[in-house]
């Protein structure tokens, strides 16, 4: 079910606000150390807002050690959809978040990605807050629901 | 969600992985319902979206039927 306000403690968001701040601006999602340098707070203090703004759907963990997977719409390792837009790089965990990618930063934007089937390069161009050019068809495997329950293969 | 050149190649990967035909949009919806959902996603007084506002953004794209509905089981 896709409801519900997150509500993050102060700290969280103080956390959530860097992430996403650096993400945009640099292209690169920090990770704990990185976070607990710049809010001069310990690493397990980062990690443990992290956890908490996991839990309210903010940002996604990776499920072995902790670190940020997907600031979404920023993804933080790169992936089959590049973003590329006011000359930085930034990766998207779908389709979907690589065109929220230019929606977020507010700037135009090109996106290449393969074509799900066949593998072939793609791209859609994003200019003045609309779609500029575009090919193909989009396809949503899960339903609208359930995209929490299994948000890696939506 | 992926991007696909035409129906024929979403057809295809999913019956390779005995999956039923799920939503699909064109590049120009999935643009629109990704500005809805991410356009304010930096702002410092960021919030996620209520049910409500959701199932208003999916109609304003033009996704509606079944596959769409929000509040199924």
């Amino acid at each position: 079910m896709v409801t519900g306000s997150s509500a993050p403690d102060g700290f969280a968001e103080d956390v959530r606000r860097y992430v996403f701040a650096t993400a945009a601006a640099t292209g690169e999602v920090p990770q704990p150390p990185a976070i607990a340098q710049a809010l001069a707070r310990d690493v397990e203090e980062v990690r443990d807002a992290l956890k908490r703004l996991a839990a309210g759907k903010v940002l996604i963990l990776a499920p072995n050690d902790g670190n940020i997977w997907a600031a979404n719409p920023f993804c933080a390792v790169p992936s089959g959809f590049r973003v590329t837009s006011e000359g930085k790089t930034y990766w998207g965990i779908c389709i979907w978040d690589s065109l929220g990618i230019s929606a977020a930063l507010g700037s135009d934007a090109v996106i290449d990605a393969p074509c799900g089937d066949c593998g072939e390069p793609m791209r859609l161009e994003v200019r003045g807050s609309k779609l500029a050019r575009g090919e193909g068809v989009v396809h949503f495997a899960v339903p609208a629901h359930r995209w929490w329950d299994n948000i890696g293969f939506t | 969600m992926l991007l696909f050149r035409d129906e024929e190649h979403v057809d295809r990967w999913r019956k390779a992985r005995d999956l039923p035909r799920g939503g699909l949009m064109t590049p120009d919806q999935a643009e629109r319902l990704a500005r809805g959902w991410y356009g304010r996603k930096l702002a410092p007084d960021w919030r996620r979206h209520t049910l409500e506002e959701t199932e208003a953004l999916l109609a304003e794209v033009g996704l509606t039927g079944p596959f769409w509905n929000l509040r199924g089981t």
